[in-house]
């Protein structure tokens, strides 16, 4: 069993070149956009702190990959919606060269029955400059706003869950901050399922495909499921380019957003050290005292924040000797059981009528309807690929002129739900590929024929090149679920000195890093009261 | 080693491997079931049980506890994470007590671990908890095994317990060490535990030998079998709390119900200086006690289970389980406190049937003698048994 004793510190291995380092006042290992965070964080606080990646590269997930086109493409994610502002604003990472290539983007929406809808990227006013029936408008436009505003009370929420607190004790007190007319409608907001909600607001109708489609995307909760109305207000409560709800394609890809945070902890002189690989979490009694590295080498300091899997940090780094039974349950018992696949292709040619070049500059969505949504999770809760999947595409080349290339353009897609795979052998992949491919058919008609090198990342792929478990990178589970997990994970176990900002601590999808700004403050108070 | 709630409305108990022996003596044919296995309530007559006890030697059907037989490297490292009890520091032969706790520091269960050989550990424990434990084994090179099925257990106790054992041929054990050998394939072991202030052995042995083992003790040595009314009587004595009784196990419990050792008095039983275990980080950070589990010697003939305790007329707590008690000529009863008590101040317990108030006061028991030693030990200011607020 590979587990740290609790109270007994471990003598170094005795091994060349292995060695104690010490005078560090924190370690964050990880180096993906929350690791960054934290580690600019307390570095701008003034504390010696070092960065720690098992990978060569910075970024975690996020990273610039040469693709099978001979193209470069970023891993990850696509677009920015969900960027924290106070860690933008405190890291000054507009100074650190954030730049946005396109904010407010539009949505395209394509339904099964060939229609269309474009959506504003503003959703304040989206329903009002949305085509369409007044009484569907007014209905949408009414939504837009009690979803909003629930989305910026849960806000502090999502981005800081608190440490131990269960999930109806965060939501009550999110809930405390409204007034007590609204109570009511927001406490079922956080309760019902997508398809309750919205059955009472609209008809059937592209509306109402859209909505369960973006409630429902990249996310672990059928549309069906109790709390997975949630999702959608996770989803509002993000922002991008200083508007809430929007989406935002970064200057220079979402790798950009990395490079910023890079930037901003080499500026607070936080030491990075890539391809470093930390074998054990040192915990002396109930403390964290440091790390010990493979080769034997030790780093210690009083402060550790993990932005890594949390079953990584638990089960491997510290061991099931030292962390609570109940802990190490919930850390275990979830499977997941739906992933989404990103698909990056080139496609020959470029667009020669004016409405295809508008649209290639907006976000374009697929959303199959209701009906076909809940046949989809079936069907990749069994663990079989649906036949129709929701789709994302964004064309990075039309959003960003860095990006554009002479004769073809990079289609970058979003699929969503599609069966988690820990392990995926060639047979699955080009049956995953494929299918994507069928519903990409539904956007672009003529897309098979003028398809270049196809390049698909899943789960497994992530994992294999970050390091972590493909777990790590399955849709996240309810926004309930999730909290229950953040506010454990935020405990640390109890640990004193370690803080956790992984994707467990994390609520929603997407490129944020309020996890990390979270756990460096949390680090930060403590050892200024000196515990 | 304390019987758990029982559950009388269970309609088909199993039976025990000693069923058939402690029917034959069950003259009073009164049984309840615990943990769904048949267990006497009476033999005979209670209070000549509870002198048996005292003065004789009396032998119990232990089979309706949770036993587990745990196996491998890491089994002492598994158990000392499960348990309170310093299980990886126990010599063979050696046994602990301790408590099983959640990971708020709340007390789920009491538990008893001994150690057999260098690898082979058995936990005995009041309640099951088969799943919890299988949770736990995970990521630890040891296997679990629940040995109820398999095995019989006989306690023996009374100030003769070991004469009795010799003149029934059986091996005995020291004073802190278990005797244990292979009888068919299974574990046996004999070890010494302490019931009240009565000292006393646990024979664990395979169930085929159930009968010839009873028949030997009754026979050759004179022991008297007892049952749970009996030990009920001892328990109160010895101030040990009564899971589901008491308290509520914490993984059963509602929010306000789970108690933590302090509370439940036995905060001795979950040192924060020793080891690791499940649930000590919480109880690090836990704040003092709000109420506490205290014995008190009633002035009275009977009391009932919820009957409020009030001290200067304010109502303070409710009387969890009580029975007589004839070596204090009183009550004895566990009462749960969320108010100070000072010793020797009256209080009033109501509703009692003979009378509206009667004095009750707190008692030092085995158990609150326990812990008051390892307070002062600790450093730790120790106020009257009541003073929960330390």
């Amino acid at each position: 069993m590979a587990t740290t004793d609790a109270s007994e510190p471990e003598a170094s291995e005795d091994r060349p070149g292995a060695r104690i380092e010490g005078g560090i006042d924190a370690i964050v290992i990880g180096a993906d956009a929350d690791g960054l965070t934290a580690a600019a964080y307390l570095g701008k606080a003034g504390l010696k702190t070092i960065l720690i990646d098992a990978a060569a590269v910075l970024g975690g997930p996020i990273r610039t990959r040469r693709l099978a086109g001979g193209v470069d493409g970023v891993d990850g994610e696509h677009l920015a919606f969900m960027l924290d502002p106070e860690a933008i604003a405190d890291l000054e990472l507009y100074r650190y060269g954030l730049n946005f290539a396109a904010r407010r983007l539009d949505t395209v929406y394509f339904f099964d029955d060939g229609e269309m809808l474009r959506l504003d990227g503003d959703l304040q006013n989206a329903a009002a400059l949305m085509e369409g029936d007044e009484d569907v408008k007014a209905a949408l436009g009414e939504f837009f706003r009690d979803a909003m505003a629930a989305a910026v009370l849960m806000r502090p929420a999502f981005d800081a869950p608190r440490a131990g607190r269960a999930p109806a004790r965060q939501l009550q007190k999110a809930l405390s901050q409204a007034a007590a007319s609204d109570v009511r409608r927001l406490a079922r907001y956080a309760t019902a399922s997508v398809d309750d909600v919205l059955d009472d607001l609209f008809a059937d109708g592209p509306v109402k495909t859209l909505l369960t489609c973006e409630a429902a995307f990249r996310s672990g909760a059928p549309p069906h499921e109790p709390y997975s109305f949630m999702g959608l207000i996770r989803r509002y409560a993000g922002e991008a380019a200083g508007l809430q709800g929007a989406q935002a394609y970064p200057e220079g890809g979402c790798v950009a957003v990395i490079d910023a945070l890079r930037r901003a902890a080499q500026g607070a002189k936080v030491d990075i050290r890539a391809a470093t690989y930390v074998d054990k979490l040192l915990i002396e009694g109930d403390r964290v005292a440091g790390v010990m590295l493979r080769g034997g080498g030790q780093l210690r300091a009083p402060i550790v924040v993990a932005s890594l899997d949390a079953r990584q940090v638990f089960l491997d780094m510290i061991g099931p000797g030292a962390i609570d039974i109940e802990f190490q349950h919930m850390l275990m018992r979830d499977r997941p059981a739906y992933a989404s696949a990103r698909l990056q292709a080139t496609l020959k040619g470029v667009a020669k009528d004016e409405k295809t070049r508008e649209n290639m500059m907006r976000r374009i969505v697929y959303a199959p309807s209701p009906a076909f949504l809940q046949t989809a999770f079936m069907d990749a809760r069994e663990g079989r690929i649906p036949e129709t999947l929701m789709l994302e595409v964004i064309f990075p080349g039309a959003l960003d002129p860095q990006a554009a290339l002479e004769s073809e353009q990079l289609l970058s897609v979003f699929a969503h739900p599609l069966p988690f795979d820990a392990a995926v052998d060639d047979d699955r992949r080009e049956a995953i590929r494929n299918a994507i491919l069928v519903s990409l058919e539904t956007i672009l008609p003529d897309a098979q024929k003028r398809l270049g090198a196809v390049d698909l990342s899943l789960p497994s792929d992530l994992a294999a090149a970050t390091g972590a478990r493909p777990e790590a990178y399955a849709a996240e589970a309810g926004v309930m679920r999730q909290w229950a997990l953040a506010g454990a994970c935020a405990s640390a176990g109890g640990i004193r000195g370690l803080y956790c900002c992984g994707p467990e601590a994390r609520i929603g999808t997407g490129l944020s890093f309020a996890a990390g700004r979270a756990a460096a403050k949390t680090a930060l108070r403590d050892f200024k009261r000196g515990e | 080693m304390i019987f758990p709630a029982e559950d009388p409305r269970l309609n088909a108990p199993r039976p025990t491997a000693l069923v058939a022996a402690a029917a034959s003596a069950c003259e009073a044919n009164i049984w309840t079931s615990v943990n769904g296995w048949s267990a006497v309530r009476v033999f005979t007559d209670v209070n000549k049980e509870y002198e048996v006890a005292k003065k004789g030697v009396a032998i119990a059907d232990l089979g309706p506890m949770a036993r587990y037989a745990i196996r491998g490297g890491d089994a002492g490292a598994f158990l000392a994470r499960a348990t309170t009890a310093p299980a990886s520091r126990l010599e063979v032969g050696e046994s602990a007590r301790g408590l099983m706790l959640d990971d708020r520091g709340r007390v789920i269960d009491l538990a008893e671990v001994s150690r057999l050989s260098g690898d082979l550990f058995l936990l005995t424990a009041p309640q099951p908890h088969a799943r919890r434990l299988q949770l736990a084994l995970r990521g630890f090179d040891a296997v679990i095994e629940d040995i109820g099925r398999q095995v019989a257990a006989l306690g023996v106790f009374g100030p003769g317990a070991n004469d009795a054992l010799a003149a029934a041929g059986m091996k005995t054990p020291g004073d802190s060490v278990a005797a244990s050998a292979m009888v068919r394939g299974v574990e046996t072991a004999a070890r010494p535990i302490q019931f009240s202030a009565l000292p006393g052995v646990e024979l664990v042995f395979p169930k085929e030998e159930a009968l010839t083992v009873w028949e030997r003790l009754t026979r050759r040595s004179g022991a008297e079998p007892i049952g749970l009314d009996a030990f009920e009587m001892l328990r109160l004595e010895s101030g040990a709390p009564r899971p589901g009784v008491d308290f509520v196990a914490a993984d059963r419990a509602q929010d306000d119900e789970a108690m933590t050792p302090a509370e439940l008095g036995l905060a001795h039983l979950a040192p924060l200086d020793r080891g690791w275990f499940n649930g000590r980080r919480a109880l690090r950070d836990a704040q003092a006690a709000m109420r506490r589990l205290v014995t008190l010697a009633i002035d009275d003939e009977s009391a009932a289970a919820g009957a409020e305790i009030t001290a200067g007329g304010k109502p303070i707590g409710r009387i969890t389980s009580w029975a007589w008690s004839p070596a204090a000529r009183r009550v004895a009863a566990f009462a749960q406190l969320s108010g100070t008590m000072k010793n020797g101040e009256l209080a009033a317990a109501r509703p009692l049937p003979a009378s509206g108030r009667v004095s009750a006061k707190p008692v030092e028991t085995a158990e609150s003698a326990l812990e008051r030693a390892f307070l002062e030990a600790q450093g730790l200011a120790h106020g009257p048994a009541t003073d929960f607020r330390r």
